[in-house]
């Protein structure tokens, strides 16, 4: 396979609660032409698209072909990719595969969330329909929580069970949740595409109520609109075309059996057992030459909904022994200027435009490495090797994507 | 010539009734279990292969890839994998009963299932401890028959 590399991101020029003053094509198309602007390309420079969001989120179907113009997609190979929460990573992936097979040499990504047109628990209940539907059929009490079942606080209750089986584990106190929360909404603070931008402390975070414990509100994430775009291209084509690049060196996805609500069928994984996402990263590092990521790997770019899982994915992808992720945010190696600095965007826990959620993660990592980051949270040292990752699915589907400074490959 | 473009959108509303979808189950392991439940009973199905005890059961093995329908009765007692405490509603409105529910592994399953934990100060929760079932005076075949969970 050739090498690919990202060569441009555009964003929308901001990540908010609401955006009244556009409609789902005219928001897309903000990031489209941001990042034609930033790449100095022409829609003429692109050979085919691949278009990212969440199933149902704003109850519309293929808005990738209703919005084809505003994409600038009209004459050129397309396709739509829903993947969940990772969609934003399968989009990106997608066109790194059309590119790295050598049938196109330019691709542009696009991926979006505009939620507030939508409803993300009607979303998220689509998923979960024929389950809920076949539990209530046998007599379960679906939201009153008497005896079996029970599956209240939607996705933060699913996600309760993980933070806590996660804490059991690591050996890791609540405190760190809101301590990891603290951290990711400063850092969110300096970022001008993040959602919440507010300096926070332990204690503003302590603030919250709790959901289900131990989840506070303070640990979980916004519901966003905003979009993100990234253009690939072939080695040939960086060299013609790009003044900066970031390289793809690696990726993997996995899945292993839903990890929540798997009532119908009996449910045989821990939430906070995560397995796809040691198998994704394996085969993301081995592709990307990288032996010991907690070595090699420079800075790291976790999903996380809620605020737990940046310390999970920490130790579930080899960035630290199993139960080591909260004593390295103690330690300051975390932060910005740390040894490995986590999130220094704030996190899809700041902002979760969720079709660009997965995106967002290996677009960071692109800008940190080319050193193009807007606002103040530009990573200090120098980004050799960087990591970013998407979760989503029935909590159990991982995609990875290992960037470089350089092409870098192993046995992949 | 140029539009004059309005500070907001317009918005309509629009509802998507996914009441009206027809979900089509096969709910073989589910039937065996409310099944058995009537009983005061809990079963669940067995792979011959790997051994693994799913409740309730697939008609495949989901690690072996293989049909399977041998039944197995497995225990009312289990342990507490994981557990939270419902605090608020899905809308984020705090409940004023808090609700303690853990995913539980039956003696003798490898699944977990979601159960109400009662009688108990979730304070003291721990992953670890032991539960049993306690069942309705009456049960029917159904899911409720299993009224609640308490620690043993
Ligand atoms: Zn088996």
């Amino acid at each position: 396979m050739r090498n690919v590399g990202i060569i441009g991101v555009g964003y929308t020029p901001v990540f908010v609660s609401k955006r009244k003053d556009v409609n789902i094509p005219e928001m897309i198309s903000e990031a489209v032409d941001a990042a034609f602007r930033n790449t100095k390309l022409t829609p003429d420079d692109i050979d085919a698209i691949t278009f990212g969001n969440m199933q149902t989120f704003e109850g519309v179907n293929m808005p990738h072909l209703w919005a084809a113009d505003h994409m600038r997609a009209l004459d050129k190979p397309y396709m739509r990719i829903a993947t969940g929460g990772t969609t934003g990573m399968s989009t990106l992936h997608s066109a790194y595969y059309h590119v790295a097979s050598g049938l196109h040499d330019v691709v542009m990504a696009i991926t979006w969330e505009k939620q507030s047109e939508g409803d993300s628990q009607v979303g998220l209940s689509g998923i979960v329909m024929p389950e809920a539907m076949v539990m209530v059929q046998h007599g379960m009490d679906l939201f009153g929580g008497k005896g079996m079942g029970a599956m209240g606080g939607g996705s933060t209750g699913a996600a309760a069970y993980q933070a806590m089986s996660y804490l059991h584990h690591s050996g890791a106190d609540p405190e760190h949740i809101d301590k990891m929360a603290a951290l990711e909404r400063s850092n969110a603070a300096l970022n001008p595409y993040a959602h919440l931008r507010k300096k926070t402390t332990v204690a503003d975070i302590q603030a919250t109520p709790f959901v289900s414990w131990p989840l506070r509100f303070g640990h979980t994430c916004p519901t966003s609109d905003g979009a993100t775009v990234a253009i690939v291209a072939s080695e040939e084509m960086v060299e013609k075309l790009a003044d900066s690049v970031a390289w793809i060196n690696g990726v993997g996805c996995a899945t292993s059996d839903p990890a929540t609500v798997n009532f119908i069928e009996g449910q045989i994984t821990d939430p906070a057992e995560q397995e796809p996402a040691r198998m994704a990263s394996s085969k993301a590092y081995a592709m990307a030459g990288i032996k010991d990521p907690s070595k090699e790997i420079d800075m790291a770019e976790m999903y996380n909904g809620f605020a737990h899982q940046s310390l999970m994915w920490l130790e579930k992808l080899g960035l630290c022994k199993e139960g080591e992720a909260h004593k390295m945010l103690d330690a300051g190696a975390l932060n910005i200027d740390g040894e490995l600095p986590t999130n220094a965007s704030g996190g899809v826990f700041s902002t979760n435009a969720i079709g660009a959620s997965a995106m967002n993660r290996p677009t960071e990592c692109a800008l940190q490495i080319m050193r193009k980051i807007e606002g103040g949270h530009q990573i200090p040292k120098k980004i050799k090797n960087a990591v970013s990752h998407g979760w989503g699915g029935m909590f159990q589907y991982v995609t990875v994507t290992v960037l470089g400074d350089e092409p870098r490959h192993g046995q992949g | 010539m140029t539009f004059e473009m309005g500070e907001e959108t317009r918005e309509v509303q629009g509802t998507w009734d996914i009441s009206t979808y027809k979900y089509l189950i096969d709910g073989a392991g589910m039937k065996l279990l409310v099944d058995s439940m009537k009983e005061k009973k809990i079963r669940g199905i067995k792979c011959p292969q790997c051994e693994t005890v799913y409740v309730p059961g697939p008609t495949f093995c989901r690690k072996c890839y293989i049909d399977i329908d041998e039944v197995v009765e497995i225990g009312e007692t289990g342990v507490v994998m994981s557990y939270a405490v419902e605090m608020a509603d899905v809308r984020g409105n705090p409940l004023e009963e808090f609700r303690l529910t853990a995913m539980i592994k039956l003696d003798g399953a490898d699944t977990w299932i979601i159960g109400t934990i009662s009688g108990m100060d979730w304070h003291d929760a721990r992953i670890g401890m032991r539960v049993k079932a306690f069942w309705v005076d009456e049960p029917v075949g159904s899911l409720a028959d299993i009224d609640r969970f308490e620690a043993i």
